[in-house]
């Protein structure tokens, strides 16, 4: 397949496009613009919808009104960007609907500033909106592997009728590197959502009714049980993660996106020292991959956790370890990113 | 052509669509013209793009003795858009060979028109980069339609294309060729000539162009 020399930003855009997404909100946010501007150019081509709103607020809005309509529909932004989203993402998976987000994550707390990091693993896996939800989330290491994860982040939305959030960083999202996109995705193929969608009764059926709201505590909790039977589903059929060079592992580096990559290097960097380390790394960051990774801890002396934060991800490698092995941590903040130098550094003083 | 048109020009313009490799040419061409000229600065006028810019290269450009005109410091990565009073007055130095590197896309070189006066007062060329195997710029009526807009953008006419197709890595003889051809057509259209074809130092020995080969240094490499 011919391939296109992509930035993050474009690939993911055009593999959602590619997967029979046609409507897109957005308001722009640096180090995600990009994906907007694609946006605006290429939806006009393929006959779909671009809208930019007035705020972050507004689009999220009209992400939830749009999937009530049954149809394939994407925002993105970055991290101050997506805590404004925070509320209508609860609304969106308490009414239980499928669509897309992308998080371009920058430095925070706060404004923060616009360089590459991680450090919104908390909000993006533990909830950051209110109630009993969770987010489907996938975090790519490559160009490549984001148009695949996009594409399927489609499919899994619609799967569960859960939003999936497709979590990574600046720095995948402004480099570029030569990408192949798969096929379109013929829009009469898609999932029928014709049996929930607000797509109009035509006067012949009884209408739909869509909504996070109930008054009654009682039947309130037994639909929020419904949706708990549902991510008990999401827990056993969608955990993604890759082993790298854990064959003969003594240390595991855990690290997840654009982290995963770079430690696969310091990997390569030990081993021709002689020093046995592999990488696990968590594809997806909810459904997290515990027992995947506890497997290791009858091998591994102990695991090293890297990433662009002050130790969130590290978390739930210790509820993975579940203290059977010491389980170390290094991170930078603030948009910074490790050299693979500095976490060799580290790894040879922790041995 | 190259070293003529180097010597002749005394302010010299990148311009092009978003990650189209604008910076990396302006940077190969500031080299190029510290060869044989004692004052050179380049400029970084890119106020579109967060990462990957010139001042993301400082440190090597100084030590090739270039000067560097960039924000202050302070506000280097800052994601508003600043342009310092003093690069107006490098346009107009008779002393000093300049390369100014435009941010991406019709917005970025919008900065181009507020720089008008001075420009208009200089001996300059501008250059539109193009990469076929980037988005938006793949076939002829693209091309053509992102130049009729950014022309509008600056308020004057481009001088000459550059072709820079190259798909980093898996760069072949045959998609520096296709580019080539897709760039040869849009000139005969347009009736801007292209003056010459980038190639990556690496395998420059490997390629056949068909315009004027100038091998240039990659500056922004595979993240690990």
């Amino acid at each position: 397949m011919e391939k296109v020399l992509a930035r993050g930003t474009e690939a993911i855009a055009e593999a959602a496009i590619r997967a029979g997404c046609r409507l897109y909100f957005g308001y722009p946010i640096t180090p995600q613009s990009e994906l907007t501007e694609y946006m605006a150019r290429r939806m006009p081509e393929v006959g779909g919808v671009f809208l930019q709103g007035e705020s972050e607020v507004a689009v999220v809005n009209m992400v939830y009104g749009a999937a009530i309509a049954g149809k394939r529909v994407m925002t993105s932004t970055s991290s101050p960007g997506f805590s404004l989203m925070q509320e209508g993402i609860s609304y969106i998976a308490g009414a239980e609907l499928p669509c897309v987000f992308v998080n371009v994550v920058r430095g925070g707390p706060g404004l923060g500033d616009i360089q590459p990091a991680q450090s919104d693993y908390f909000q993006a896996t533990k909830g950051g909106g209110h109630g009993d939800y969770r987010l489907i989330v996938f975090s790519p290491e490559s160009l490549q592997e984001a148009v695949e994860l996009t594409m399927y982040a489609f499919d899994v939305a619609d799967r569960y009728r859960n939003p999936v959030l497709l979590l990574t960083d600046g720095l995948l999202g402004q480099m570029m590197e030569p990408v192949s996109f798969p096929e379109f995705v013929d829009l009469d193929s898609l999932p029928d959502h014709s049996s929930w969608a607000l797509s109009g009764t035509g006067m012949r059926r009884e209408a739909h009714r869509v909504s996070s709201f109930d008054m009654d505590p009682v039947s309130l909790e037994k639909k929020n049980m419904l949706i708990q039977s549902k991510y008990k589903e999401v827990v056993k059929n969608e955990i993604l993660y890759e082993e790298y060079q854990l064959d003969d592992a003594e240390i595991v580096i855990v690290a997840y996106g654009t982290m995963g990559r770079i430690v696969k290097s310091v990997v390569n960097q030990a081993r021709e020292k002689g020093i046995k380390v592999g990488v696990f790394r968590p594809i997806s960051l909810w459904p997290f991959p515990y027992v995947q990774l506890s497997k290791w801890s009858d091998q591994a002396s102990f695991f090293f956790t890297v990433e662009m934060s002050t130790g969130q991800f590290v978390e739930d490698v210790k509820i993975a370890v579940e203290g059977k092995r010491p389980v170390e941590y290094y991170g930078r903040t603030a948009g910074i990113i490790p050299t693979p130098n500095e976490i060799f550094a580290k790894l040879m003083e922790l041995i | 052509m190259l070293e003529h048109i180097l010597q002749e020009y005394q302010t010299h313009i990148f311009i092009g669509m978003g990650g189209s490799g604008k910076t990396e040419i302006a940077i190969n061409i500031a080299i190029k013209l510290k060869e044989k000229n004692e004052n050179v600065a380049i400029v970084d006028l890119d106020v579109a793009t967060p990462y990957f810019r010139v001042r993301d290269k400082l440190d090597e450009l100084k030590n090739n003795n270039l000067r560097v005109v960039t924000p202050p410091e302070r506000y280097l990565h800052a994601d508003v858009p600043i342009i310092t009073a003093e690069v107006g007055g490098y346009l107009v130095n008779p002393k000093f060979k300049t390369v100014l590197d435009v941010g991406g896309d019709e917005k970025g070189a919008t900065v181009l028109g507020s720089l008008k006066n001075f420009l208009d007062n200089s001996k300059r060329v501008i250059y539109f980069v193009v990469n076929t195997k980037r988005p938006f710029t793949q076939n002829e009526n693209n091309i053509k339609k992102n130049i009729i807009q950014i022309e509008k953008k600056i308020r004057t006419k481009i001088d000459f294309l550059i072709c820079n197709t190259h798909l980093k890595n898996e760069t072949t003889n045959l998609i520096i060729e296709e580019g080539e051809k897709i760039l040869e057509n849009v000139s005969r259209e347009t009736n801007i000539p292209v003056l010459f074809t980038a190639v990556s130092e690496k395998i420059s020995d490997e390629i056949e162009t068909k315009f004027e080969k100038f091998p240039i240094k990659r500056f922004f490499k595979d993240y690990y």
